[in-house]
């Protein structure tokens, strides 16, 4: 009987919900799947320049209650008057610009300002770096591109957090404060490490701590970012770390889950010194008691762990961590979500029984994870191992449906694997029918540049079809095989094709054919062959005739 | 001499008529009483019966006396019970959607938007040829539910089905 709580997890067999429900716009590939959702976002961009560009068509507001984010971006504001209010609309919809000018207009008519209003204008303006918020579609798709391109995390997120200005609304304003808690020196150090002026950010802890003024945690979580970008050497790193943190417990300051968080970020660049340091800062987490969720860095560097010491329950207590609730946006974008998956298929495959990895396998396969060519021969290790082979020509559907199959390695690994011992006979039919679709793949002219044939596939391919008693199609692959070998001497493949004519054989046009195509042929060698091709239409014939009159 | 004065059908009537004008005056500051046969015959939304070489679709085959008996509703809203306001209003935006899904997947249409509201919702069901790649499909999806979402205010959702080529159900 369903439950609700039965029918509310995911559909493993669907694609992500986001894509249509239809064959023909299903992604299959893991790149399909991007394009795919980075289509979709481009379109809406499209759609939000129009509305932006034509406001006065939009402007008709009949929702009951009025929904802000349907307007066009220009009418959203309601108050126009100079007053606190607007100040406090204009924070609240986080339009930066409008803010800060609103506040010059009120501080240039005299109008008193309470605090609470300046520091929350503060903070608005740290946090976007002075600039307008930007849009969600558009700077994830190049943020994506650029870390393709460089090659490491951490340089694409420098690019697109921006520059910290100097002399920007934020410094200003902070130097017109008449005093300064430590919420506004929290709100700048924390704006200026986002935004990456790390030295002046150290400048200003030492500014407020001179002004006799304690840190509090978030302060110390901003400086613990800030540190690889002020040392290089990885000891210095460490020995950076460890002061501020010995800093933080005079100041009597607790640390909380991003301080970890961020010490564990900090620490991954460090290198190899690293990994003992930050087994510790694991331990000592337990040790405070720290709950072990919403922890971004965590997925990625347990799994790396994971792999390294193959710890099996580490990774399901990983993968379940990551199933709960909103866990899932923590795995970061595609590509970083595309490595996690592969670390756990692969510690699975090498790991787990055969029957565990396969249901671990439909479970991810394609809802959440697209694996690539090496996560497929870690999936065919793993059943080799454990002698279920019979699974391979469904493997092989997989395969092709991502688009894996013009990886040459992959193919041949199959084949050699469904190749190499005799199995009982309706395996070795669904063996050959495999063979077959192969064959197939590797033939067919299409859009993608199809597979060299190498000898080893080819005579591969021949046993599976001969222990199936296919015997035309064996002598056809045998025939291709010779013809592929051959490749220097037009005379011996001419002979090849008066032998496959003889023999009345249905591949003689095709071999007649690619001769004519490859070789170099002296006039008499290229009537033969044009005789081979003519066999096809008596051999038609024939069939034509034994087929309807007998 | 007038043969027969009917109602003067309004151009909306499904009623074949026959012109036969005869204006009283001359042009100059005159209005003539046009009068016509009446014609009994409905010719709504139908296709007629052709040489046999046309390929209809189910939805064009069918005349719209079968909707409700063979034939679905193109479009499903709670405005027509009893006590619900708004039916006026529905048709025109059913009107707009349906124009700008023509426009907007130009070509790729193989049959009649369906349109549903589901509380606020507002779901468009359109089956589509399979003229465009994938990729472009998802802009236009994209595209569409932002712009229809920010027009009517309400949430809009777009289901696609692709066919390889128009389902036809007999030929006219």
């Amino acid at each position: 009987s369903a439950t609700p709580d039965s029918t509310e997890a995911i559909d493993p067999t669907a694609y992500h919900y986001q894509f249509q429900d239809d064959p023909y716009l299903s992604p299959r590939t893991s790149a399909e799947s991007k394009l795919y959702s980075m289509s979709q976002e481009s379109g809406r961009a499209a759609a939000k320049y129009f509305v932006d560009m034509y406001p006065k068509y939009f402007t008709k507001d009949f929702a009951e209650p009025h929904i802000p984010c349907l307007m066009p971006a220009s009418v959203a504001l309601s108050l126009e008057e100079v007053s606190e209010e607007a100040l406090k609309e204009r924070i609240g919809l986080r339009k930066v610009g409008a803010a800060v000018e609103m506040y010059d207009q009120l501080v240039q008519a005299g109008t008193p300002i309470s605090k609470q209003m300046t520091y929350d204008l503060l903070d608005l303006i740290c946090f976007y770096g002075d600039r307008e918020p930007a849009q969600e579609g558009e700077p994830e798709a190049d943020q994506t591109e650029l870390r393709r391109k460089r090659g490491r995390f951490h340089r694409a997120s420098d690019t697109l957090r921006g520059v910290w200005r100097e002399n920007n609304n934020a410094e200003r304003l902070f130097r017109l404060l008449p005093e300064r808690e430590a919420r506004c020196y929290s709100a700048v150090i924390r704006g200026m490490v986002k935004h990456g002026a790390f030295a002046k950010a150290f400048d200003m802890y030492t500014d407020m701590l001179n002004n006799r003024l304690t840190a509090d945690v978030d302060i110390f979580n901003a400086l613990i970012l800030a540190v690889p970008e002020m040392r290089e050497a990885y000891t210095e790193k460490v020995d950076f770390i460890t002061d501020l943190l010995n800093q933080m417990s005079q100041q009597k300051v607790q640390p909380n889950l991003q301080t970890f968080n961020n010490v564990l970020k900090v620490l991954r660049r460090c290198g190899a010194l690293a990994k003992s340091i930050s087994l510790q800062t694991l331990s000592e987490m337990k040790a405070l008691g720290i709950v072990l969720t919403n922890s971004p860095v965590l997925p990625s560097l347990c799994n790396h762990q994971c792999l390294e010491t193959k710890d099996m329950k580490l990774g399901y207590k990983v993968q379940s961590l990551v199933g709960v609730g909103d866990n899932w946006r923590l795995l970061g974008d595609s590509y970083q979500q595309g490595m996690f998956y592969y670390r756990f298929f692969s510690l699975l495959c090498l790991m787990e029984h055969v029957d565990v990895v396969l249901k671990w396998y439909h479970q991810l396969m394609p809802s959440l994870y697209y694996p690539n060519p090496q996560g497929m021969r870690d999936l065919l290790q793993a059943l080799d191992t454990e002698s279920r082979l019979e699974l391979l020509p469904s493997i092989w559907k997989d395969v092709k449906t991502l688009g894996h199959d013009n990886k040459s390695d992959l193919v041949e690994e199959l084949l050699s694997l469904m190749a190499r011992e005799k199995h009982s006979p309706e395996v070795q039919e669904s063996f050959a029918d495999c063979a077959l679709d192969i064959k197939a793949a590797f033939d067919v002219d299409r859009r993608k540049p199809s597979l060299e044939w190498s000898p080893l596939a080819l005579g591969h391919v021949t046993t599976l079809l001969l222990r199936a008693g296919r015997i035309p199609q064996a002598c056809e692959a045998l025939l291709e095989d010779f013809l592929s070998q051959c490749s220097g001497a037009p005379t011996t493949a001419v002979e090849l094709v008066k032998l496959s004519a003889a023999f009345c054989l249905p591949a003689t046009p095709q071999l007649a054919q690619r001769v004519l195509l490859e070789f170099d042929l002296t006039e008499d060698q290229r009537s033969a062959g044009h005789i081979a091709n003519r066999t096809r239409t008596q051999t038609d014939y024939w069939n034509y005739w034994n087929k309807y009159y007998q | 001499m007038i043969d027969r004065c009917g109602v003067s059908p309004s151009p909306f009537l499904s009623q074949r008529s026959l012109v036969k004008s005869g204006t009283v005056w001359n042009n100059l500051g005159a209005r003539g009483l046009h009068v016509t046969a009446v014609q009994c015959k409905n010719h709504a939304a139908r296709i007629r019966v052709g040489k046999g070489d046309r390929g209809v679709t189910y939805e064009q085959a069918l005349h719209p006396h079968h909707i409700g008996h063979r034939k679905g509703w193109l479009s499903q809203h709670p405005c027509n019970l009893k006590g619900e306001e708004g039916a006026a209003d529905r048709a025109l935006e059913d009107v707009f959607i349906r124009r700008f899904m023509f426009g907007t997947f130009h070509g790729c249409l193989a049959n009649e938007v369906v349109i549903k509201r589901r509380g606020n919702l507002l779901i468009v069901c359109a089956l589509m040829l399979q003229k465009l790649p994938p990729q472009k499909f998802y802009f236009l999806t994209g595209y569409t539910e932002s712009l229809l979402s920010h027009f009517y205010k309400c949430p809009v959702k777009l289901e696609i089905q692709t066919l390889q080529k128009q389902a036809v159900y007999k030929y006219l």
